[in-house]
């Protein structure tokens, strides 16, 4: 007797795809809801917040007003916030995913003295969640004098475990040590062969790194909470909380929950833009052609 | 163009040794290559020649120089790479002129090279194209045009052709003889493959397990095996070992039979060894050794015989042409010349 492996047009191929297709849509309206609900939420008055169903729009289409309130409140401190963000996150992110690069290349090519231990503490530290070195993070840059300031945020956030990882395994696939040393036959020294050969094929590596540490930052809360107390240092995710909270204990601050959800959702935009930007790096077959596989 | 000399080289990997103790000189000019099984440590000798490797003890001189302690482009070599190993982010030409730039060559110099050397590889319309947009045997070209252009004293290849489909590598081991011819230089050269080992050779270095095990030209090696390894490595089918003790002029094998030549027989004689064309197919009764034909391969310019000897294993026996007298099952004898066994002792030594 033959074997017959599963094709596409065997029953429990389609009993597997039908089953896959089930558990994905539950896992993506698990996913968006929460979602929709910031979407519906922005869109409503403060009354219909409470008093509409929570998942569909109100009659009375709220959003513009919102946003009005959410870029003109204290000042326009919003956008103050926003502005913030982004040059936290955006250098953090270059600075994190070059280190996870160089970091990673290294692992990856390179055998030096204390190697396994060094390799052994990176992926250790991938399991420490940043919470739990927040505090003495603190202090250490306190004593620096470096707290309220934008280094107390970025430096932390240049440390970036997760990405080394990646990088190690990606550049470990990626580039072959032939090519290396290729460029070592070519007279080329190891920061040339680094840079100029073996980094453009790194792109969809550096750029996975880029958007994980990106977002990583962006919706980081509570390194800049500790870090940070001017108010006009916050980044979104701080200043919104506190929006919150003027929100559920201040007189008169119950205006205020439209605009916390409104604020969230501007929040997520740059974050959704920089996903959709960054996708043609992730296409791969850069290095298709150069090393017959 | 220069003259590569091993001394006393040894390379280990933490405890295990690779190369043993190595000594070998390589002329001017020749185009000399490292053959032998996977792990015997010839792409090792290789990587070591080239810079790639550093080596745990001895020297290696480059026209009398010491550069046992220079990185790989201070060597002044080029090598060929078993994947190619160009860089796929860059142009042909750009890849080609890469090791130039490095030197930092003036712009027009360097231009003149590259367009020269795609010329002799027929490389001219393909130098904006990235690798990928090229065929195999167009990759390889593009690979020893960047070795050529950096006008190497020596070239080095690591099984250059192993990639390539059976017509390409035909092709490319031509094209590759040409080149030698046209640019006089020295070349070091590794494969597993013997052919490519037997045609393209001046002399041919056979390693196993680390220790070169001889050194000579290709026809050398086939004639006059140093010992069982080179003997049974070197030719295709490989050389037919039977074991033998002498008793006065005759050779008693395994099975008790007796094959008497009327000669003087070494008395430490432990095998013989007789090339495919060297056996001669009797009728059954005649020759020295008795068998049945087991199998019979017809490759038109040629057919081997496999016979069948009991106790003692499988003679395989070369006939030119297409022989149809021969089919499989017929029992058949075996002659043997005396001239042309190649005596073996125990240790597998060549003994005269």
């Amino acid at each position: 007797m033959s074997i017959v492996g599963k094709s596409a047009h065997s029953a429990k191929f389609r009993r597997n795809r039908w089953l896959l297709t089930a558990i994905l849509s539950l896992y993506f309206i698990y996913t968006f809801l929460p979602l929709f609900y910031v979407i519906t939420a922005a869109t409503k008055s403060n009354q219909d917040l409470f008093s509409t169903f929570g998942l569909w729009f109100a009659a009375d289409f709220q959003l513009w007003e919102n946003l009005e309130t959410l870029f003109t409140i204290q000042d326009g401190i919003f956008l103050k916030w926003m502005a913030n963000t982004a040059y936290y996150s955006s250098v953090s992110a270059i600075g994190a995913a070059l280190f996870a690069t160089f970091a990673g290349y290294a692992f990856a090519k390179y055998t030096f003295f204390g190697k396994k231990l060094m390799l052994a503490l990176v992926l250790g530290a991938v399991m420490i969640p940043q919470t739990a070195l927040v505090i003495p993070m603190f202090l250490m840059l306190s004593n620096l004098g470096l707290t309220n300031t934008p280094l107390a945020v970025i430096l932390p956030s240049l440390v970036f475990p997760p990405g080394v990882f990646l990088m190690w395994a990606y550049i470990d696939d990626a580039i072959s040590n032939e090519l290396i040393e290729a460029g070592r036959m070519d007279g080329a020294g190891e920061f040339h062969i680094f840079s100029s050969i073996a980094f453009r094929m790194l792109m969809p590596g550096f750029a996975t790194v880029l958007i994980l540490a990106f977002v990583a930052n962006w919706n980081n809360y509570f390194l800049p909470l500790v870090m940070l107390n001017k108010p006009d240092m916050f980044p979104i995710t701080v200043g919104l909380a506190q929006l919150y909270s003027t929100a559920i204990s201040g007189t008169g601050g119950v205006l205020l929950f439209t605009v916390v959800m409104t604020g969230a959702l501007v929040s997520i935009v740059p974050v959704i833009a920089a996903f959709l930007i960054m996708q043609r790096f992730w296409q791969g077959g850069l290095g298709a052609g150069g090393v017959k596989a | 163009m220069a003259v590569i000399e091993l001394r006393d080289i040894r390379k280990a990997f933490g405890a295990v040794e690779v190369i043993g103790r190595a000594n070998l000189t390589i002329d001017d000019g020749a185009f000399v290559i490292f053959v032998g099984p996977s792990g015997s440590g010839k792409s090792t000798l290789l990587r070591l020649v080239a810079g790639l490797e550093d080596a745990t003890a001895g020297q290696i001189l480059i026209d009398g120089a010491d550069v046992t302690h220079l990185g790989p482009a201070e060597r002044q070599l080029s090598m060929v790479f078993q994947s190619y190993a160009l860089y796929p982010t860059k142009t042909v030409r750009q890849n080609m002129s890469f090791g130039l730039e490095v030197a930092r060559l003036p712009k027009a110099e360097i231009k003149a090279r590259v367009d020269g050397v795609a010329d002799i590889l027929r490389l001219g319309d393909y130098l904006d194209r990235k690798p990928r947009a090229l065929s195999g045997g167009q990759r390889q070209r593009v690979a020893i045009g960047r070795a050529i252009v950096r006008e190497p004293v020596a070239f080095l290849f690591d099984e250059p052709l192993s990639n390539l489909d059976a017509a390409l590598r035909v092709e490319m081991r031509i094209e590759i003889a040409k080149l030698h011819q046209r640019l006089g230089a020295t070349m070091i050269y590794v494969t597993h493959d013997q052919v490519e080992a037997m045609t393209l050779a001046d002399q041919i270095v056979v390693l196993d397990k680390g220790a070169i095990q001889q050194v000579g030209t290709p026809m050398e090696l086939y004639q006059r095996p140093a010992n069982l390894f080179v003997a049974q490595f070197i030719g295709s089918p490989k050389m037919n070992v039977l074991a033998v003790r002498p008793d006065g002029s005759a050779l008693v094998f395994a099975d008790d039979s007796r094959a008497d030549f009327g000669m003087p027989v070494p008395p430490s004689l432990a095998h013989i060894g007789f090339r495919p064309e060297e056996v001669q197919l009797l009728p059954a009764g005649q020759g020295h050794l008795q068998g049945k034909v087991e199998v019979v391969e017809r490759l038109g310019s040629d057919t081997f015989v496999h016979v069948g000897l009991g106790a003692l294993g499988i003679i395989t026996s070369r006939m030119p042409g297409n022989v149809l007298t021969i089919s499989q099952g017929q029992p058949v004898g075996l002659g043997l010349t005396m001239t042309q066994l190649h005596p073996f002792s125990r240790d597998g030594i060549r003994l005269s």
